[in-house]
C-alpha cells in the first residue's frame, strides 16, 4: 500500500476536480468545503508519504507496471516529499482563504473555480514527482492552463494580464518541448535517470547543448527569471485576491524545482560544457535576478506589485544557493525555497486581506489603516522580518546557509548579491512601514469591525510557520542534508 | 558556403521547422491584434510538433506495425512510434491552450470592445 502513496497523492485532487462539476451541480456552496476536505486529506497523505520515504528510502513508482525506461516513472525522494508536504499545506490554506475573497459575480461558475484550483494542485504533484522529461512538460502545461484561467476569472485588467501570461508561458512551454525533443534525439530516452546514465558519453554533441539551452530558457520563462519576468507582476497583481497566494507560492517555485531536478539529477552537477560550468551560469543568473528584482520592487506603489517583484528577487536568491555546487549551498537554497513559498503565500494573503477588508491597494493607503488593524500590521511585521532575513525567522537561516555555501565555494560575488538584495528588500519594507507608522491621513474612513476567521487563520498560520521554520531550522536542515541531497553532491 | 547550403537543403524538414518556428515568433512579436498573436503562438507549437515527427523518420522504413511475428524485429525497418505518441499529447496541450487563449480574447473583446493591443493599452491607462 505505502508504495502507492505518490499515485494516491496525485489522484486525490484530480478525481475531486473532475467530479466537482457533477457533485456540486445542485449545491454550489458545497464546492468549498469539499475542496478543503480533499486538500486536508492530501496534507495527511503527503505527511504519510514523507514518513514512508524517510524510513524506507525513496519510492520509484512505475505506472501500470511498465518498467523503465519504457514506462513512465515517478520518483518520490526526500526532496520531492518534503516539498510536497509544504505545497499541499499551502494549497489548503489558499482554499481556506478563497471563501470570503473569491470574485462575487461568479454565480454557478464558482464550482469550476474550485475545479481549476484542485486541478492546479494535482498537476503540481505531477511536476514534483515526475521522473520523465515529457511527463514534466505535460504537468507544467496543465498547471499553466489552470493558472491562465484562474487569473482571467477576475475580469478587467486581469484578462489582459492573463493573455500576456498565456502567450509568454506557451512560448516557454514550446521551447521546453523543443529542448526535450533535442535531448530525446541525442539520447533516445526521456527517463531522467536513463538520460543521466547516457549523458557522459554525449557531451561533445551540439544538439545536447542546444536542447539544454532551450529547456532552460523555457523553464526560465515559467519561473519568471529576470530577463523573462515581464508577465509575472501584472498577472499576480490583477489576479483574484484568493488566487495570487496560490500562484505566487506554488507555480513559480515548482518550475524552479524542475530546473533543479534537471541540473542535479539529469545533468551531473559538476558538468562543464564547452568550458562553461553550468552551475556558475546558474549562480550568475540568480545574482542578477536577486538584485534586479529587488530594485524593481523598490519602485512600486501597488503593494501586490511590490510583493510580486519581491518574489522575483527571491527566485534569484534560491538560484544562488542552488548554483554553489556544495551541500551547504544546495540545502540553503532548498530551505530558502520552503521559506519563500510560505512568505509569498503570507504576503499575498496579507495583500488580499488589506484589499478585501480595508480597501487598501497602494502603499499610501496602508497609512490609513495603520494601527486599527492589529492582525494586518502584526502579520506584516513578521513577514517583513522573514523577507528581510532577520533572526529568528526561517528567511535568516536560509540566507545564512546560502552565504556560507557561497563562501565555501569562494564565490564572493554571489555572497555580495545576497547581501545587496537583502538591503534592497529592507529598503522597500522600510517604505511600507514608513507609510504605516507616519500616519499622514486620518483613520476615520476605515471600516472597523472584526475580520473573518479565515483571514485570521491564514495570516496567523503563515506568520507562525515563518517563525517555526526559523526556530526548527536545524532539524530541517539536517533532514535535508541526509535525505534530499542529489547524487552528485 | 555552398556545402553548408547543400547540407541544409538535404534536410528539408528541419529547414521547414526553422521557418515555421521563426515565422510564428515573428507574428507573435510584431502583430498588435490579439487573435493574430494567438495564431503565431499556434504556429510555434505546431512547428515543434513537426520537429518531433521529423526526428522519428528513417530511410526505407515503414509504419511501426510488425510485418511478421516469427522473425526477430529489425528496428531499422520501422519508424520510431514514440515521438508520434508524444505529438498526440502535445497537440492536445496545444488545443487546450489555444482554447483558453480564444476564451480570453472573447472576454477582452466584450470588456474593451477591441482586439487591438494598442487600443486596449490606451484604455487601460
Amino acid at each position: 500500500m505505502s508504495h502507492q502513496l505518490p499515485a494516491i497523492l496525485f489522484l486525490l485532487p484530480l478525481f475531486a476536480a473532475i467530479s466537482m462539476p457533477v457533485v456540486c451541480l445542485k449545491h454550489r456552496h458545497w464546492s468549498q468545503p469539499i475542496s478543503v476536505a480533499i486538500l486536508a486529506a492530501m496534507v495527511l497523505v503527503s505527511i504519510l508519504n514523507l514518513y514512508n520515504v524517510l524510513h524506507h528510502g525513496e519510492v520509484r513508482y512505475v505506472f501500470s507496471g511498465w518498467a523503465t525506461p519504457l514506462g513512465i516513472e515517478w520518483v518520490a525522494d526526500g526532496l520531492a516529499s518534503v516539498i510536497l508536504v509544504l505545497f499541499s499545506a499551502l494549497g489548503l490554506l489558499g482554499v481556506v482563504f478563497t471563501g470570503p475573497t473569491s470574485p462575487k459575480d461568479l454565480g454557478g461558475r464558482i464550482v469550476h473555480y474550485y475545479t481549476l484550483i484542485l486541478l492546479l494542485v494535482s498537476s503540481l504533484t505531477g511536476i514534483v514527482f515526475a521522473g520523465d522529461l515529457f511527463n514534466l512538460f505535460v504537468f507544467l502545461e496543465v498547471a499553466a492552463i489552470s493558472s491562465y484561467a484562474l487569473i482571467g476569472v477576475a475580469g478587467g485588467r486581469a484578462l489582459f494580464a492573463a493573455y500576456r501570461y498565456l502567450i509568454l508561458g506557451t512560448l516557454g512551454a514550446s521551447l521546453y518541448l523543443l529542448g526535450v525533443s533535442y535531448l530525446y534525439a541525442v539520447s533516445g530516452t526521456l527517463n531522467m535517470a536513463d538520460i543521466a546514465e547516457k549523458l557522459p558519453f554525449l557531451l561533445h554533441s551540439k544538439a545536447l547543448v542546444g536542447g539544454l539551452l532551450f529547456m532552460f530558457i523555457g523553464l526560465g520563462i515559467k519561473m519568471a527569471l529576470v530577463p523573462f519576468h515581464a508577465w509575472l507582476p501584472e498577472a499576480y497583481t490583477y489576479a483574484p485576491e484568493s488566487i495570487s497566494p496560490i500562484l505566487a507560492s506554488l507555480v513559480t517555485k515548482v518550475a524552479l524545482l524542475a530546473w533543479v531536478r534537471i541540473i542535479y539529477w539529469v545533468l551531473n552537477a559538476s558538468i562543464v560544457i564547452n568550458d562553461i560550468p553550468i552551475l556558475l551560469l546558474v549562480a550568475v543568473v540568480g545574482a542578477l535576478a536577486a538584485v534586479i528584482g529587488a530594485s524593481l520592487a523598490l519602485a512600486q506603489q501597488n503593494i501586490k506589485m511590490m510583493f510580486a517583484y519581491g518574489g522575483i528577487s527571491h527566485i534569484g536568491i534560491i538560484l544562488i544557493g542552488i548554483g554553489q555546487g556544495n551541500p551547504t549551498g544546495f540545502v540553503g537554497g532548498v530551505f530558502y525555497l520552503l521559506n519563500d513559498a510560505v512568505m509569498q503565500a503570507g504576503l499575498f494573503f496579507l495583500a488580499g486581506v488589506a484589499f478585501c477588508h480595508y480597501g487598501v491597494r497602494t502603499i499610501d493607503d496602508m497609512g490609513r489603516v495603520g494601527k486599527q488593524a492589529p492582525w494586518l500590521t502584526g502579520a506584516l511585521i513578521i513577514l517583513a522580518l522573514g523577507m528581510i532575513g532577520l533572526p529568528p525567522t526561517g528567511g535568516f537561516f536560509g540566507k545564512w546557509y546560502i552565504i556560507l555555501g557561497a563562501l565555501e565555494a569562494d564565490n564572493y560575488v554571489s555572497a555580495a548579491a545576497v547581501v545587496l538584495s537583502t538591503l534592497l528588500t529592507l529598503a522597500y519594507f522600510v517604505k511600507l512601514f514608513e507609510a504605516i507608522f507616519r500616519q499622514t491621513s486620518t483613520g476615520s474612513d476605515v471600516p472597523l469591525g472584526t475580520i473573518p476567521l479565515s483571514f485570521k487563520l491564514t495570516l496567523g498560520v503563515t506568520s507562525a510557520a515563518i517563525m517555526i521554520l526559523g526556530l526548527f531550522s536545524s532539524p530541517i536542515i539536517q533532514l535535508l542534508l541526509s535525505h534530499a541531497l542529489p547524487p552528485g553532491l | 558556403m555552398v556545402d553548408a547550403l547543400l547540407t541544409v537543403l538535404q534536410r528539408p524538414n528541419f529547414l521547414t521547422f526553422v521557418i515555421l518556428f521563426l515565422w510564428g515568433l515573428y507574428i507573435m512579436v510584431t502583430r498588435y491584434n490579439l487573435v493574430k498573436k494567438l495564431i503565431g503562438m499556434y504556429l510555434v507549437q505546431t512547428s515543434v510538433i513537426f520537429f518531433l515527427v521529423s526526428i522519428s523518420a528513417k530511410r526505407d522504413a515503414t509504419v511501426p506495425v510488425l510485418l511478421s511475428t516469427t522473425e526477430p524485429v529489425q528496428a531499422a525497418s520501422y519508424l520510431n512510434p514514440l515521438p508520434h505518441v508524444l505529438t498526440l499529447t502535445a497537440i492536445v496541450v496545444g488545443v487546450a491552450t489555444t482554447g483558453v487563449g480564444l476564451a480570453l480574447c472573447g472576454a477582452i473583446y466584450r470588456q474593451y470592445g477591441s482586439l487591438d493591443e494598442e487600443e486596449i493599452l490606451k484604455k487601460l491607462e
